[in-house]
């Protein structure tokens, strides 16, 4: 119990460094903080808009330290202003449709990959030195070396572009209308599964090799050879014996992996046209539309927070040395 | 002469390398009676536990045991073995307690699981049949059955001991090899697990392969002593024999590399 | 040395470190490589490759080659620059954080897990938009500032483990300062870590490049790969079937980061021989197949 309320008050103190980012910023750019953050606005924001703008992001006639608990609470009551670009749409609200989207790429691609690394990398550390270790681990080093907008491109070159099997854009086809019916699902699969495939070629290799190397490190201790010792069969020894332990330190290396799914699926969303965070990210990057850019880390600070917390309870379930202490 | 619990004929290892081979194990030749208690000893690196593991066909590459060597155990030579018999022999026949048995049990698997996956292994039991069978093997190393559904992380370094032989004892082996298990272990702890598995080999009737460096320790224990040299079995010899007439030159190098400080054998009065 | 030796032994070693020559070599030697400036238009706009112009032109007339070959420069100077930078933070602090404990630890290692849970591009991508249109020079920094939590880490816990070892102890009693031990007697039992982390660094230096300027961030005027791969995008190369304009750059970063990968790998063989499955295993294959023994 202890250790998880020491992991939410590091994951609150997390969130809070994240919303001090923002905060601090535009007021250390030189210029005037107003003017960078709104500047791209122009004349079209009025003085009753523009004043709204500036309480929640603590721009207000006041000593730094209340303008900086303004801000604070203005993030912690989910006000993350308004979109300059898409004026007067809350930037919660932009980036809460555009989330939907991208949990669902990144969820499908991590539990995907994840499993199917881990079973490469422990079939690999079994028959390591033979031909299949091999070939897992030249997958690896492509894997781990070709970036995210490499693989998306060439992807798009290929099966969008020229052998046109696949969709270039959108999450499904706009022409049909949202819903929960097997025409608008196998819509949104087909849609998907480039991104999905992109991703999940870009983070298997990581996966797979991490629990090869955790399971050779582990082969050599005690209670496996005494679980060969034991009569007990290959497959037995492989799985409850090497795999089960070895699980341990690859899923504490999937809170850190997070970063980089979040960070991957931010570029495979601008290449494929996928109206997820990264897409509208970048629709934000060139309109120079602050509060959605600062927005963004806000919603990613607090995505990657949850999926290290749902790491922290995997772990207390999978080590019992944990549970009692 | 009645059959041997373990023959050993020719037996040679190597640790194959790159360019050359290391011959860890040289021509190595000798048996165990039944229910006798064997010591095998030397400095580390001399190749006895390498022997130990080999028993068992319990190595990986680079290790190679070569042709011509024999490990016969009730008269079966394991080197023959296919994989299914070689898995069934494992255990039923020849137990082992490693070197540091403190981390022999896995320690994701509660203490009763690890009783049940090597008895489901060689034989048909139901989890209830096999908790049974496990609080039973407990008690004769004095370990409460409560602490079958105990985590090994919970249990102090002496109690993982004494279960790692009681689940040793599962099976009825008629061998049980101990390679150094009581180094990481303080004296006193060391000296009652000996007298215990002692009193085990005089009621269950299994012999023991015990391998350590503390030929002192071992000298108090055993019937019988091979002493090891570099890859080689240079003498083998009665306990009595070793200690007071050592008959080769690097037995008496090892006795008078160590203070002579041990007591009478333990065994006479350890028969409780 | 025996280090050094023993990764040019290794056949990873030896094809990734040729390949970075080669790269290296063919950024150095850019202006002997093209008769074309990288930034003048010296062609039609979108002309597939040719004898005149190898991987074909941009929309804007640019030759793609000499853009490519220009470009290496910046990928490799912003790679290793924020690579260097990234690992002398994350092994200094490491070192300090492990061999010195306590309060300094506790420190270090707050702040470590804190910037390893702020997700790092989203973190990258506010930095540089306030900065806006940011430099190679300008990226580098911000990547060396933000990106060193995972060299923290790693050289941390190996520093602790390397601390209990007898000859740290000895060094102690005989009154080193604490500055000759972490500098003479931790780090070089570190270098491989150190190796990792810097290899890794780079690769992750190049990709974040890249992608920042991908993604509309980077200073338009530059000739790097991620401005090539911004400017195709928006000039839809893909659509327009101007293939050759998105994919060279493409595959130079591929071939980039498999260089780094592959020598990353091999160091890591090296230093862990559990890992290596090297020329011992093939002879012992070999003398079963025989039958000169079993296992």
């Amino acid at each position: 119990m202890t250790f998880l309320l020491r992991r939410i008050a590091f994951y609150l103190a997390a969130f809070i460094t994240a919303a001090t980012i923002n905060f601090f910023l535009p007021r250390l750019m030189p210029g005037d903080p107003i003017e960078i953050m709104f500047a791209s606005a122009g004349s079209e924001l009025s003085l009753e808009n523009l004043n709204a703008l500036k309480l929640t992001f603590g721009f207000i006639d006041a000593p730094l330290h209340e303008q900086y608990l303004a801000y604070l609470k203005s993030v912690f009551t989910g006000d993350l202003g308004r979109s300059i670009k898409y004026f007067p749409l809350p930037v919660s609200e932009l980036l809460g449709r555009a989330l939907v989207w991208t949990l669902g790429l990144v969820g499908t691609a991590t539990i995907v990959s994840f499993s199917l690394g881990t079973i490469l990398g422990i079939m690999a550390a079994w028959r390591r030195g033979k031909l299949f270790d091999s070939v897992v681990s030249l997958i690896a080093i492509f894997s781990s070396s070709v970036p995210a907008i490499v693989v998306s491109l060439i992807l798009l070159f290929v099966f969008g572009y020229t052998l046109r099997w696949f969709p270039n854009g959108y999450a499904a086809d706009p022409l049909l209308d949202p819903g929960l019916n097997w025409t608008y699902v196998s819509s949104v699969i087909y849609h998907g599964t480039l991104p999905m495939l992109t991703l999940v070629l870009v983070l298997t290799g990581g996966f797979a090799v991490t629990m090869r190397n955790n399971m050779i490190n582990l082969l050599g201790e005690d209670y496996i050879v005494m679980g060969r010792a034991k009569g007990l069969s290959d497959s037995h020894v492989m799985l409850w014996y090497a795999a089960r332990n070895a699980l341990l330190p690859t899923v504490s290396s999937l809170a850190i992996a997070m970063g980089t799914v979040l960070g991957g699926s931010l570029i495979v969303e601008v290449v494929f046209n996928y109206p997820g965070l990264g897409n509208t990210l970048y629709q934000a990057i060139l309109a120079r539309d602050y509060p959605v850019i600062q927005g963004q880390l806000l919603i990613m600070t607090g995505a990657m927070l949850i999926s290290n917390f749902v790491v922290d309870l995997s772990y207390l379930l999978l080590d019992p040395r944990l549970k009692k202490a | 002469m009645t059959e041997q619990v373990l023959s050993i004929r020719n037996l040679t290892i190597d640790y194959v390398g790159g360019d050359s081979n290391f011959r860890a194990v040289k021509d190595v030749s000798f048996d165990i009676a039944p229910g006798e208690f064997f010591g095998l000893a030397g400095e580390s690196g001399c190749g006895k536990s390498t022997i130990a593991f080999a028993v068992s066909r319990l190595h990986r590459p680079p290790a190679l045991i070569r042709s011509g060597s024999e490990i016969l155990v009730g008269g079966r030579n394991v080197l023959d073995l296919d994989d299914e018999a070689l898995r069934s022999f494992r255990w039923r026949e020849v137990a082992m307690v490693f070197q540091s048995a403190m981390n022999s049990l896995n320690p994701v698997l509660t203490i009763a699981d690890q009783f049940y996956d090597v008895l489901r292994a060689h034989s048909q039991v139901t989890r209830e049949q096999a908790r049974t069978r496990a609080a039973e093997l407990l008690k004769l190393v004095d370990i409460s059955p409560d602490r079958l559904s105990a985590y090994p992380h919970q249990c102090s370094g002496g109690m993982r001991q004494r279960i790692v032989i009681a689940i040793c004892l599962a099976l009825n082996p008629r061998l049980l090899i101990m390679d150094e298990p009581t180094t990481a272990l303080d004296v006193v702890v060391q000296r009652e697990i000996l007298q215990r598995i002692d009193v085990l080999r005089k009621k269950l009737g299994f012999a023991v392969l015990f391998i350590t460096h503390d030929l002192g320790l071992m000298v108090q224990v055993s019937d019988r002593i091979g002493i090891m040299l570099e890859g080689e079995l240079v003498e083998v010899n009665d306990a009595i024999t070793i200690y007071n007439a050592p008959q080769h030159p690097y037995t008496r190098r090892l006795w008078a590399s160590m203070p002579r400080l041990h007591g009478e054998q333990i065994k006479p009065e350890a028969n409780l | 040395m025996t280090l050094l030796k023993q990764l040019m032994s290794n056949r990873k070693a030896v094809v990734g470190l040729t390949l970075l020559i080669l790269i290296i070599l063919v950024a150095i030697f850019a202006p002997v490589l093209t008769e074309y400036s990288p930034v003048k238009r010296v062609g039609r706009p979108h002309q597939p490759p040719s004898w005149d112009h190898w991987l074909g032109t941009t929309r804007l007339g640019h030759d793609v080659f000499s853009r490519l070959v220009y470009g290496a420069r910046v990928s490799l100077a912003v790679g290793f620059g924020a690579g260097l930078m990234i690992t002398v933070v994350g092994t200094v602090l490491g070192i300090i954080a492990g061999y010195r404990g306590g309060v300094v630890d506790e420190v270090i290692n707050f702040f470590t897990n804190m910037v390893l849970v702020v997700p790092n591009l989203p973190l990258l991508l506010v930095l540089a938009a306030f900065i806006g249109q940011a430099s190679p020079l300008v990226i580098a920094i911000i990547l060396g500032a933000t990106s060193w939590a995972w060299g923290v880490r790693v050289t941390r816990a190996e520093t602790l483990s390397i601390r209990q070892r007898d000859y740290i102890k000895s060094a102690e009693m005989l009154g080193e300062p604490a500055w000759r031990i972490m500098a003479f007697e931790i780090f070089p039992n570190l270098l491989s870590i150190v190796g990792i982390n810097l290899i890794g660094s780079v690769i992750f230096a190049v990709i974040a490049e890249a992608t920042l300027e991908f993604l509309g961030l980077g200073d338009p005027n530059t000739v790097s790969w991620g401005i090539m791969l911004f400017n195709a995008q928006n000039a839809s190369a893909l659509s327009v079937g101007a293939w050759w304009d998105l994919l060279s750059p493409c595959l130079a970063l591929a071939l980039l980061g498999l260089s780094l990968a592959l020598l990353n790998f091999a160091i890591d063989e090296v230093a862990n021989p559990r890992l290596r499955t090297g020329g011992m295993l093939k002879s012992w294959t070999r003398m079963v197949r025989l039958g000169e023994g079993k296992l």
